[in-house]
């Protein structure tokens, strides 16, 4: 397409070119050619006018000439003297008419001389012929003497000679050079010569440079050596034959270096002819550069064509060009389309496969389901009965119940599954981000499967590296369901005395430093998974159905859920390893906004502690968030070097402040050191004991040998801090909240007090008056509008409002004052009421109350809320 | 007659009343106004009368008043009788009523006493 248009436009181009450039040539040819045709129709023009003036005044002389011989003739016509008186009245009158010869002719051509020398006629015959005939006639001769050139003029008349004959005519003679001058034929400073020539081409006069006897010869000789060589024949040719029939010709030269033109006619009174030359030299230059410069115009105006030309072509290639790639890019930009409508096409019949097999996976889990709830269902159903058929057996019923309230349990946690499920497929799983404790979630789930690790016998333990923010945005009801999903999966598929260990780490989030991404991991060592159900775990709906697993607990979906929670919702990662035989490991990975709120600012004194415990991991993870808390830590991962290091300390008499036991250590569990250190150390040394469990069991013998308390796994910072806080001695320094302080700048606050009792106001009143405050009474709602109302904006910090009061309840009187056209319509409201029903609590939020105190009113209370909102 | 023998005569707790006002002072000055605020009466009219929402609002605004002065007993039996009226009337109420005219008449008795004995 494009080349073709290309070539098309090309070929074109070079067509118009070359059609101009053909024209303009041949206009500039023509022109010339023209041009020199029309030089040389006015050389014909200006040189017959010029032959024709040559030819009178020849005529007018020679006609001149011979009226005096007839003069002569007349004054001594014959017979009228005697012979010698007319020959003297002759001579004296050819001497009077400057005629140098005269003389007498007779009829076969004898000259009888009167005066000058004897003539010689050049070519008698024509001559007499034409004087026998009476006629006048010209002729040349030449002077016998002295061979000067003579023109003679005779007219017929009848003299007697000498001889005794009559003669036919008298002859008067006068030098060509005569002729030449009177006839001006070789003027020097003229372009134009002539010659005069005869039928054979011999001169009768020459002029110029002539200097041949024929005028013929010289033609000839002109062309000698020339391109035309050949022309001279002709030309001389066609000049005999036009002389011969005494036509005018007329012919131009072309010598190569110039033009000449040559015309000829015949003169009167005489056979001779005029020749004319005119030399074209000057005129053809003009000519000439005449045509250069209609050359050079025509190829000035062809280039101008030319160029205007290319640029119109240029212009039309470019937007050519530019349509072409208009039309290339949209060619493209369809072909896109198609492919993306194929890839779409592909995608949409995907999706329906997908669709398809979603569908299958529901129907296939929906008998599922109908089955698994039918299981608990039957066992309940069942064991009511049971339950009815014994009622007064108090044990039996008893029983029935327990199964009854499990298999309740159990199918609760199946539509729990199904709801969280059927949340998720509709898009309606949010998250409500909160201000989470990562400390509370670990403890929290620790806590609850503490009761199912115990009844399987399995060892759990829980470490913390490096938790730097304890406070994080999330949402901690699906934390906690992830975490307690992953821990419930691990216990479940884990044998007894089987481990599992849950670790939780931190690192620089790549979202920015608001962000930390937190690693959350859970390990067991359980029956583990194969690699084909490794890799449709995430699937809904998905089990493994295997003779291992041949009680299937749950409903499939926990894990669905899971990664949903994690993936999509919190955006973060979840990875499994699995190892059928060896275990499991889950790895949840979630950039977490850090909680706006700075942590409590906790420090403790700069004891000297020491941390005992197995785990290299815990204890360097310890001391650090030891250290970061202002306390001088140092570790040991087993019980006899932690001996060492306390004897060592003793005798130093710089005893550890405070000692961290683990009740589990490889040589001696942590009772007996914390007994020999006892032993060693007294009892003024703290000793606590790290424990991931429950220590209920083993707190008499711990405290028997002298522990003085229980610290919990996972050590977070916080932990650490709140455990070892109680063993600060009242005079280290600590900082103390000092709410009074705080306070002092909520005097002269206005609070409105929307009360209809008035002892309650009075009370109210009295406390609040005696923290500075400005108290205006409202006795109900109606009158707490309107005093609102008509105070100037601003003039209220805050309102306490009293729910149920006449008139106007405390209700009503928020929305009135929300709904109010002031800058302070969102002023505080406190509700304040003796119902503590959630309800009303919920109530009064939605009415637009900013909080809720109960009564009575507890001044602190009030102060600290007071001091939230206006504070 | 103290004003903590007041307190134990009628069935309340100084303790928690002190905890709350911090001044002995403040604490008479209301118990003495107790007598005076009209919720009593009109709790017992509006019962006769069968204004149920009125008798509920009265019983709970003794109820408040009870709560901030720490009168438990009378506090106690009054918010029973505001939960009875709370969606209107129920046979409950006549009963509590009569519990709570019983609690306010020592309430009363007790605060008389005291005021009598303080201004001798």
């Amino acid at each position: 397409m494009k080349n073709k248009t290309t070539r098309f436009l090309i070929a074109s181009l070079i067509g118009v070119a070359v059609l101009c450039v053909f024209v303009f040539s041949f206009l500039a040819v023509f022109m010339g050619w023209r041009s020199l045709d029309t030089i040389t129709q006015v050389g014909t023009i200006y040189m017959t006018g010029m032959n024709e003036r040559i030819t009178m005044h020849f005529a007018t002389t020679i006609e001149y000439r011979l009226s005096h011989v007839e003069n002569m003739i007349s004054a001594a016509p014959p017979g009228s003297a005697g012979s010698l008186t007319l020959r003297e009245a002759l001579v004296e009158g050819a001497g009077a008419r400057g005629l140098s010869y005269l003389a007498l002719c007779s009829t076969d051509g004898s000259f009888e001389m009167l005066c000058g020398n004897p003539v010689q006629i050049t070519d008698p015959e024509p001559f007499l012929d034409s004087l026998n005939r009476g006629e006048q006639k010209v002729a040349v001769g030449s002077d016998t003497v002295t061979g000067e050139k003579l023109v003679l003029l005779g007219v017929s008349t009848s003299y007697p000679m000498s001889d005794g004959g009559e003669c036919t005519a008298l002859v008067a003679g006068l030098p060509v050079d005569y002729f030449k001058s009177i006839l001006a034929l070789d003027k020097e400073d003229s372009l134009v010569y002539s010659h005069v020539i005869r039928k054979d081409g011999s001169f009768v006069i020459r002029s110029g440079d002539a200097y041949r006897d024929s005028y013929f010869d010289r033609i000839r000789s002109i062309f000698q050596g020339l391109k035309h060589q050949n022309d001279s024949g002709q030309v001389v040719q066609e000049l005999a034959a036009a002389m011969e029939q005494n036509a005018d010709y007329s012919t131009v030269l072309n010598l190569d270096s110039e033009r000449r033109h040559l015309y000829c006619t015949k003169l009167p009174y005489s056979e001779w002819y005029l020749v004319t030359v005119l030399p074209y030299g000057e005129l053809d230059k003009t000519v000439r550069s005449l045509s250069h410069q209609w050359l050079l115009l025509a190829l000035a105006g062809c280039s101008v064509i030319l160029m205007a030309l290319l640029m119109v072509f240029g212009k039309y290639f470019g937007l050519t060009r530019r349509q072409l790639r208009a039309v290339e890019e949209a060619k493209q930009a369809a072909d896109e389309a198609r492919y993306a409508a194929e890839e779409a096409q592909e995608k949409a019949e995907q999706a329906q496969r997908e669709a398809e097999h979603a569908n299958r996976a529901k129907s296939e889990f929906l008998s599922n389901m109908s089955h698994d709830i039918r299981t608990p269902m039957n066992a309940i159903v069942g064991m009511t009965a049971i339950a009815t058929a014994n009622i007064d057996n108090p044990k039996q019923v008893q029983h029935c119940l327990k199964k009854i309230t499990l298999s309740s349990k159990h199918l609760l946690g199946l539509i729990n599954d199904v709801l969280d499920m059927s949340k998720i497929e509709s898009g309606k799983m949010t998250l409500n981000i909160d201000q989470v404790s990562l400390r509370e979630v670990v403890d929290g789930i620790v806590n609850i499967a503490q009761p199912q690790l115990k009844a399987k016998n399995q060892h759990f333990d829980v470490s913390i590296h490096d938790i730097s923010t304890e406070n994080v945005c999330c949402d901690s009801v699906r934390l906690n369901q992830v975490l307690l999903n992953l821990i419930s999966n691990a216990i479940k598929f884990t044998p007894e005395e089987g481990h599992i260990h849950i670790s939780l780490y931190e690192e620089d989030s790549p979202k920015g430093d608001e962000f930390v991404r937190i690693h959350i991991q859970v390990r067991d060592t359980g029956i583990g998974m194969s690699e084909e159900f490794k890799s449709h775990i995430f699937d809904s709906f998905a089990r493994e159905d295997s003779a291992r697993v041949h009680r299937t607990e749950g409903t499939g979906l926990g894990m669905a859920i899971t990664k949903f929670i994690v993936v999509d919702a919190m955006g973060g990662s979840i990875q499994v390893e699995s190892e059928r035989g060896k275990g499991t490991e889950f790895l949840v990975t979630l950039d977490l906004e850090r909680a706006e709120v700075v942590e409590e600012d906790m420090i403790l004194p700069s004891w000297n502690m020491l941390v005992v415990d197995d785990d290299r991991e815990l204890c360097e993870s310890t001391v650090k968030a030891l250290q970061s808390i202002g306390v001088n830590a140092e570790w040991s991962l087993d019980g006899s070097r932690a001996m060492e290091m306390v004897l060592r300390r003793h005798r130093r008499r710089d005893d550890y402040q405070i000692i961290l036991l683990d009740w589990k250590l490889p040589d001696m569990d942590g009772i007996s050191i914390a007994r020999r250190i006892r032993q060693e150390l007294g009892v003024a040394v703290p000793i606590l004991l790290i424990s991931a469990y429950d220590w209920g069991e083993i707190e008499h013998d711990a405290r028997e040998a002298g522990i003085s308390g229980f610290i919990s796994k996972p050590l977070f910072k916080s932990t650490l801090f709140n455990s070892l806080r109680a063993f600060m001695s009242p005079e280290d320094p600590q900082e103390e909240a000092h709410p009074e302080e705080s306070l002092h700048h909520l005097e002269g606050r206005h609070i409105l007090l929307a009360e209809d009792n008035e002892l309650n106001w009075e009370i109210a009143s009295e406390l609040l008056s005696a923290e500075g405050l400005e108290l205006e009474w409202a006795e109900n709602g109606q009158i707490c509008v309107e005093k609102f109302q008509t105070s100037p904006a601003g003039f209220y910090d805050a309102i306490l409002m009293d729910l149920r009061m006449p008139v106007m309840s405390g209700y009503e009187a928020t929305q009135a004052i929300r709904s109010l056209d002031r800058p302070d319509s969102q002023i505080p409201i406190i509700a304040m009421t003796a119902d503590a029903f959630a309800e009303d609590i919920k109530r009064s939020l939605e009415f637009g109350m900013n909080a809720h105190i109960a009564k009575p009113i507890d001044v602190r209370e009030v102060l600290r809320l007071l001091e939230k909102y206006i504070g | 007659m103290t004003l903590q023998e007041c307190y134990a005569a009628m069935g309340g707790s100084y303790d928690e009343v002190i905890g709350r006002l911090r001044s002995e002072r403040l604490v008479q000055k209301f118990v003495l106004k107790f007598l005076a605020d009209g919720s009593y009466q009109l709790l017992c009219s509006s019962m006769e009368s069968q204004d149920y929402p009125e008798a509920f609002r009265a019983a709970h605004t003794i109820k408040g008043m009870c709560q901030n002065l720490s009168f438990t007993v009378l506090g106690r039996s009054s918010s029973t009788l505001a939960e009875a009226l709370r969606n209107g009337y129920t046979p409950e109420a006549d009963p509590l009523l009569e519990q709570v005219k019983a609690d306010y008449a020592s309430t009363a008795q007790a605060i008389q006493t005291f005021q009598a004995e303080m201004e001798a």
